[in-house]
């Protein structure tokens, strides 16, 4: 579904993504793993072209979307995104927030966009949210909402990017339950987060990330009970301690 | 007895009984002679200038500004920045008196010639054209103030950088703008004086001749003083109406 080749981003003299091949299939759960600065947003970013890789190729479901004829608009509507810090539309209240791009892009009329918005607000039980503002949520309703947002778009694929890393502790679980029930669902994932019991238990191969470089990649259980690379060994010690 | 009436002795009387026939000499300009009636027609000029340069200046600086934060990469777009980047530093580094002078008695020296507005339409001209420049930057910096990740998940989800921009990013914008324009429009208030150096006889202009008219210089100039004073309070009370009610409309 995603296909990386060799992928290089630079920040004026640093390199950040020194030369990344990944492959994500259909259905897969790929969990991205790594310490801080490893350039794991980075490459989460690239995916859907939110940072321009310096060079290599990204494919979308055969589009070369790294072409810059490509019309990367058309394509991020297939690519849902959750950002650490939700990002909410703070002037929209919840129902114009998720049914706002929807309708705008034409993909569902108003009254489909509302109801499906509805339906998937039920499903993350905050129905009853539809006309309050982001600055009267929680920070585990407002990211379960930007879920509902990316969703409501019907993408192929989820992009998270640390999503429960500027939660109150108490909130983590509310925003795990809803990515854990989005992935018993077949949904497509590429998660970025320190949660190693999501990424054991939800993951279908967790993806170690290492000064710009993939460094290993593995099914959870090889990942965890197994690691290759002393890199790897070092940072699952640091981070399993706990 | 007035000064008026011994002009001869108008000079020597007057650093002398300034003071003492402050009331006397206000009743004198402004009642007796028809002062306050010259005096509001000068009102009259310094709002034209500084309501027609406002309004100018925002339409201008919303322009450039639009065109600043644009993403466009195209050839024209590039060409537009350039030319708005060159428009907002002559403007914001040449004093506002020397574009007026510049304007006036340069460019538009022969042009108008018989045209009795021709001062203050070239003021409004000016002025409108330099707030411009200043409600550009006000504007640009409001967009900036928002955070960048309203406009990434915008973008994320497949919305254009104009419909993010124009749906999401301004809106939010406004909170920031709303009170620096209010700023500025009391700054030309303030500024309009500046447009009696190209003959336009607004307040201050007024309030200069009528002293030479009746060598009384305190009195008048307080009356000046309190004008603006009541202007700019005017204008500072309407825009935080104008924030209230936004604060009402914005339930965030
Ligand atoms: N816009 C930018 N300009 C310059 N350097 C940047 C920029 N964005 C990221 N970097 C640098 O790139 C490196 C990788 O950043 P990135 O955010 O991808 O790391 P990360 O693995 O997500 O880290 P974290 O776990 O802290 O989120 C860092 O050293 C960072 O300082
Ligand atoms: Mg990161």
């Amino acid at each position: 579904m995603i296909d990386v080749k060799d992928l290089h981003k630079s920040y004026g003299e640093t390199e950040v993504l020194r030369g990344i091949d990944y492959t994500i299939e259909k259905g897969d759960r790929i969990v991205v793993v790594g310490p801080s600065g490893s350039g794991k947003s980075t490459f989460l970013r690239c995916l859907n072209l939110l940072e321009t890789p310096s060079s290599g190729e990204i494919r979308f479901e055969g589009t070369l979307i790294t072409d810059k004829k490509t019309n990367i608009d058309q394509v991020r509507r297939h690519m849902g995104m959750v950002f650490q810090q939700f990002n909410l539309f703070n002037n929209l209240n919840v129902m114009d927030n998720i049914t706002f791009a929807p309708v705008k892009t034409g993909k569902y009329t108003r009254e489909e966009a509302r109801e499906r918005a509805l339906s998937l607000l039920r499903r993350v039980g905050l129905e009853d949210k539809a006309d309050a503002y982001p600055s009267r949520l929680s920070g585990g309703q407002k990211q379960r909402i930007a879920i509902v947002r990316a969703l409501a778009m019907d993408p192929d694929v989820m992009l998270f990017d640390e999503p429960t890393s500027a939660l109150d502790p108490e909130m983590v679980g509310e925003v795990l339950d809803v990515m854990t029930d989005l992935a018993d669902n077949g949904m497509t994932m590429v998660v970025v987060t320190h949660e190693m019991g999501f990424a054991r238990h939800v993951g279908t191969n967790v993806l170690f990330m290492d000064e710009g470089k993939s460094l290993e990649a593995a099914p959870p259980e090889a990942f965890f009970e197994n690691p290759q690379s002393p890199r790897l060994k070092t940072f699952l010690s640091k981070v399993l301690r706990h | 007895m007035g000064a008026a009436a011994r002009p001869g002795a108008a000079l020597v009387m007057w650093e002398g009984n300034m003071n003492e026939h402050f009331f006397e000499d206000l009743k004198r300009v402004f009642l007796d002679n028809g002062g306050f009636t010259l005096m509001l027609k000068g009102v009259g000029n310094t709002v034209i200038i500084a309501l027609s340069a406002v309004v100018i200046g925002v339409v201008l600086g919303s322009v450039c500004a639009i065109i600043k934060v644009s993403d466009g990469k195209s050839v024209p777009v590039k060409i537009a920045k350039a030319v708005v980047g060159v428009y907002i530093t002559v403007i914001r580094g040449t004093p506002l008196m020397v574009q007026l002078l510049f304007t006036y008695f340069g460019v538009f020296a022969t042009a108008m010639r018989g045209n009795p507005h021709k001062a203050i339409l070239i003021a409004v001209l000016v002025f409108g054209v330099n707030s411009g420049a200043y409600v550009a930057e006000i504007i640009r910096s409001g967009i900036l103030a928002v955070d960048a990740g309203q406009m990434e998940a915008g973008r994320s989800l497949g919305l254009s950088h104009r419909t993010t921009m124009l749906r999401i990013v301004l809106p939010q914008a406004v909170k920031n703008i709303i009170p620096a324009l209010g700023n500025e429009f009391i700054m030309l208030i303030k500024d309009s004086s500046v447009a009696s150096a190209i003959t336009v006889v607004e307040m201050t202009k007024r309030a200069q001749s009528l002293v030479s008219k009746f060598y009384v210089a305190l009195p008048i100039y307080a009356v000046l003083a309190l004008l603006y004073l009541a202007l700019t309070s005017l204008a500072a009370e309407g825009m935080k109406l104008i924030e209230k009610r936004m604060r009402r409309s914005d339930r965030r």
